[in-house]
């Protein structure tokens, strides 16, 4: 469904990512692993349409959108929950969701997402006046994903989603993965959290220093012992 | 007492206007993070286009904001996008240096078109009168406070309870994820600038009644537009009308009771006595 094909990315013309190959099937999940500063965020972002691509080039269902603006991306269900929430703190949790569903594709679905999401988060139902700047962390975090849901993801991709939350919300938080996987929905998931992914994760990536150090399906990239190297830096 | 009552009366008209002036530098500052120098001279544009408009076409102020305001809107979009924006988020003096040429850039251009004498676009209501108890009220004033409340409803309408709006504050409070979400950034930014100087052609028609214009007046109006900013914490809405509304009188009592000069210091006096005991502006949160 979604594939990146020998992909050079980074900043001001200095690359992150060194010749990067992904791809994820639909109604997949994946999980992408690395220590910090591998890159795994530079890679949700080029996949985003934040970061541009050097050289390789990024399909989605056959076609290519590596020139696609990072709007028409998100009208095609190419949807990023990223690092660290970026809630709009002074809207309500009610308006964070709206605006998940700004896009031409989500607005006329925003009824039905709004349920789904209420039904999945049911803390959110009860606080959709609140601001979202007063919720807690987690609170937060649901309504990142939350907003990602409403803006019509195919694909979701969520960055680093546990970071920072008490065990029992990161618990929360893969059991929500986990329903929205058995739902159908294709997810890439960034984590850290090697063990917690490679539970949930059909297959895994692990990042390191910008390339891809280890693939395949979670068991084998936990045993593997590139993964535990990528992590240590050696 | 009378004399008091006038003058309430009279700061809260006008003030209205200037809290409408500083809505639109508020709108632009929010999501942007530019303070704009040139705004009074796109105020005084404003009047001057009005003024051309009643000499060409002997159309009345009022009626010819049915025209200065689209013209401003694109002037202001066309602004944006090929003077501001391309230096927007390097350093704040650049843009600072950048709005105070555009300042100079109208300045110039209106002396050079319409000369540097003062001269006057007379209004149908300029004369009108009313009498309240023993309070004199302008015609002019009136519509002036009404068509100001009336247009930061109408914007706080919009930012509150419509996709455009609440696409223009998230890309006030997260332009990141406001990205990730589909909002075109750049274009917002566009817009609330093109709004705002589309709203100062409304707020020039507003003002231009009874009123001597020439083309170095600009400066006066950024003046009472930054001072009615910073007092409303720049951002609240209901805290930047309230600025507006106590300039006005500081400067309707200071010309009643003072002798000149003193008298239009009064605005500046008063905006410091606040900005010393409240610096967050006249709102707690903004
Ligand atoms: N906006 C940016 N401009 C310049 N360099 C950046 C930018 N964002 C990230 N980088 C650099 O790219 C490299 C990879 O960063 P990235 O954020 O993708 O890592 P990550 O794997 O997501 O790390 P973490 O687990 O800490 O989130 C880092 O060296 C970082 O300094
Ligand atoms: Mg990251």
């Amino acid at each position: 469904m979604l594939e990146m094909q020998g992909v050079t990315a980074g900043y001001d013309g200095v690359p992150v990512l060194r010749d990067v190959s992904v791809n994820v099937a639909r109604g997949e999940l994946v999980g992408l692993l690395g220590a910090n500063n591998a890159g795994k965020s530079t890679l949700i972002n080029v996949v985003s349409g934040t970061v541009p691509i050097m050289s390789g080039r990024l399909m989605f269902e056959g076609e290519d959108i590596s020139k696609t603006s990072a709007q028409d991306r998100v009208e095609l269900g190419l949807v990023q929950v990223p690092e660290g929430r970026l809630v709009f703190p002074q809207m309500s949790v009610r308006e964070n969701l709206l605006l998940g569903g700004y896009n031409r594709k989500a607005r006329p679905a925003r009824a039905g997402n709004m349920d789904h999401v209420i039904s999945l988060f049911p803390r959110l139902g009860e606080r959709l006046g609140q601001l979202a700047g007063t919720l807690s962390g987690g609170e937060q975090q649901m309504v990142a994903i939350g907003r990602g849901m409403m803006a019509g993801a195919r694909v979701l991709m969520l960055d680093e989603p546990s970071l920072g939350l008490s065990p029992l919300f990161v618990q929360f938080i893969f059991e929500i993965i986990d329903k929205l996987h058995a739902e159908g929905m294709t997810i890439l998931l960034v984590e850290q959290n090697l063990s917690l992914t490679v539970r949930h994760a059909d297959r895994c990536y692990v990042l390191e220093r910008g390339v891809v150090a280890v693939e395949g399906a979670s068991a084998a990239v936990a045993e593997d012992p590139r993964t535990r190297a990528a992590y240590l830096g050696m | 007492m009378d004399e008091l009552l006038q003058a309430l009366v009279q700061g809260f008209f006008v003030g209205s206007a200037y809290g409408l002036l500083a809505l639109g530098m508020g709108l632009v500052y929010g999501v942007s993070g530019i303070v704009n120098f040139a705004h009074g001279d796109f105020v005084s544009l404003g009047m001057y286009l009005c003024f051309a408009f009643f000499t060409a076409f002997a159309l009345d102020p009022y009626v010819s904001v049915v025209f200065t305001v689209p013209i401003m809107i694109a002037l202001g979009a066309l602004v944006y996008r090929f003077l501001i924006k391309p230096i927007a988020g390097r350093q704040l003096l650049m843009v600072i240096q950048l709005t105070l040429g555009v300042a100079l850039l109208i300045q110039n251009g209106l002396m050079m078109v319409f000369g540097g004498q003062p001269t006057r676009a007379p209004s149908m209501i300029e004369s009108k009168l009313f009498l309240v108890g023993d309070v004199v009220i302008r015609g002019a004033h009136l519509v002036a406070c009404v068509v100001s409340f009336a247009l930061a409803i109408l914007l706080y309408v919009m930012l509150q309870s419509t996709d455009t709006g609440r696409a223009i504050r998230a890309v006030q409070q997260e332009p990141r994820a406001a990205a990730l979400m589909g909002v075109d950034v750049g274009r917002v930014q566009v817009m609330t600038f093109a709004i705002g100087v589309g709203v100062l052609a409304i707020a020039a028609a507003l003002l231009l009644p009874g009123l001597p214009i020439q083309p170095t007046q600009g400066l006066r109006f950024t003046v009472i537009t930054l001072l009615v900013f910073v007092l409303g914490g720049m951002t609240n809405f209901v805290a930047i009308m309230l600025g507006g509304i106590v300039i006005g009188v500081a400067e309707a009592i200071g010309t009643i009771y003072m002798t000149h000069t003193l008298g239009q210091l009064l605005p500046y006096l008063i905006f410091v006595a606040i900005m010393l005991f409240r610096p967050q502006g006249l709102v707690w949160r903004s």
